[in-house]
């Protein structure tokens, strides 16, 4: 018990961050009664402050920093409202909007063709289910079901509990074991990419010759993909045209000559 | 002590809790997969940070992978969520609380035994005819 008493004494602001992101979220989540807009909006920006000054140091240029900072706070913004609108219409606008915002961090990642391909998958994905929504949803106003979230006290203190551990292990030594491990295998943040493909797979000639290709660009990431990882894209391909048969199978159809 | 790939774990982490709790609270099951789908969001921007600091393709390969497994995913929850709400017009999740099997009996109590489980009375045939000829391991077997 003592423990535990010391771990979160010592760690009360990751706490305090954990709780006061997960109460906003849990006043916002739909319910019997509406609550002041306002109140809520003042405690999220309270949950964003004690965020900002807990975990974010950004060692970088001023420009790299705010565009981090638009994009995820765009990002957990867009998540939150999300899983908090009563409209299951806005609720996939959000994720849309949540889900550009992701694709803006891959491109501050150095990942420009996984941001295009995440656009291009979930813009598809999204306009689907946006359908779907429309069509089945939204026929008769906002339904019952999504007036009422479904025990939404047990889901806030499981987000707090998982929210905690997961900030106190990023910030604490976690973190410290990481970086040390960084500097122990001295790998930079920029190697070409032979490097990698060579040390654990000295059979893999693909990417000898591409040794200047920087990871995230396109020739980077082909010659890995259809290199190392051929086997896995075939996969990935049984794995796509089976889904694609049973959604088929499972996907109900008209009787003939019905309407 | 915090570098820049730990604010983009961070950001990972906050979007997988917030999935999390979208999954847990919300009852309609389009929804619920929405907040799957931002869970794995999290997980991908976990993915793409770490194959930035190690300067390697590895972890965008496996995004790409990720991408493929959501895409299958949004594809076969979006025919399940046709086929059941034909059944019932409604995306309530809390309607197909009966999809499991029957709850079994409860356990006999610790030294009580447990029930005679009685055979069914079935009904008697009066022989008629001839007996039939019966090899002789049959024979051993029936008598």
């Amino acid at each position: 018990m003592q423990p535990l008493l010391d771990l979160l004494t010592d760690h009360w602001r990751i706490l305090l961050a954990a709780i006061v992101l997960m109460i906003a979220v849990g006043l916002l989540l739909p319910g019997e009664t509406r609550k002041s807009r306002l109140r809520v909006a003042a405690l999220a920006a309270a949950a964003v402050a004690c965020a900002w000054s807990v975990m974010f140091e950004y060692n970088a240029t001023w420009l790299d920093a705010s565009l981090f900072y638009l994009f995820a706070g765009a990002a957990v913004g867009a998540s939150v409202l999300m899983i908090s609108s009563r409209n299951p219409v806005y609720a996939a606008l959000w994720f849309a909007l949540a889900t550009l915002a992701v694709c803006g961090l891959f491109v501050l990642r150095t990942a420009p063709f996984l941001a295009a391909a995440t656009v291009i998958v979930y813009a598809g994905a999204i306009i689907v289910t946006f359908l779907f929504v429309v069509m089945l949803a939204s026929q008769s106003g906002t339904a019952l079901y999504d007036q009422r979230a479904s025990q939404p006290f047990s889901a806030v203190a499981t987000g707090t509990v998982l929210l905690f551990a997961f900030l106190l292990v990023l910030t604490g030594e976690g973190s410290a074991a990481v970086s040390a491990h960084v500097q122990a295998t001295g790998v930079p943040g920029e190697v070409p990419i032979a490097v990698s493909g060579a040390s654990n797979t000295a059979t893999s000639e693909a990417p000898r010759t591409l040794g200047t290709a920087k990871p995230g660009t396109l020739l980077g990431l082909g010659s890995s993909l259809f290199g190392e990882y051929l086997l896995f894209v075939e996969l990935a391909g049984t794995l796509l045209l089976t889904a694609a048969v049973g959604a088929i199978a499972i996907a109900p159809r008209r009787k003939r000559g019905a309407p | 002590m915090t570098s820049s790939l730990d604010n983009y774990l961070i950001v990972g982490a906050i979007l997988f809790v917030l999935g999390a709790v979208g999954f847990l609270t919300r009852r309609n099951l389009i929804l619920m997969m929405l907040s799957a789908e931002l869970m794995l969001h999290g997980v991908s921007l976990n993915l793409v940070a770490f194959s930035h600091e190690y300067g390697n393709n590895q972890g965008q390969v496996f995004t790409i992978f990720v991408l493929t497994v959501a895409a299958c995913e949004a594809a076969l929850a979006l025919a399940l969520i046709l086929a059941l709400y034909q059944q019932r017009k409604t995306l309530d999740i809390r309607l197909w609380h009966d999809l499991g099997e029957e709850e079994p009996p409860p356990p006999p109590a610790a030294g009580e035994a447990p029930p005679a489980h009685k055979l069914p009375v079935f009904p008697r045939l009066t022989p008629a005819g001839r007996v039939p000829e019966l090899s002789p391991q049959e024979t051993a077997t029936h008598v």
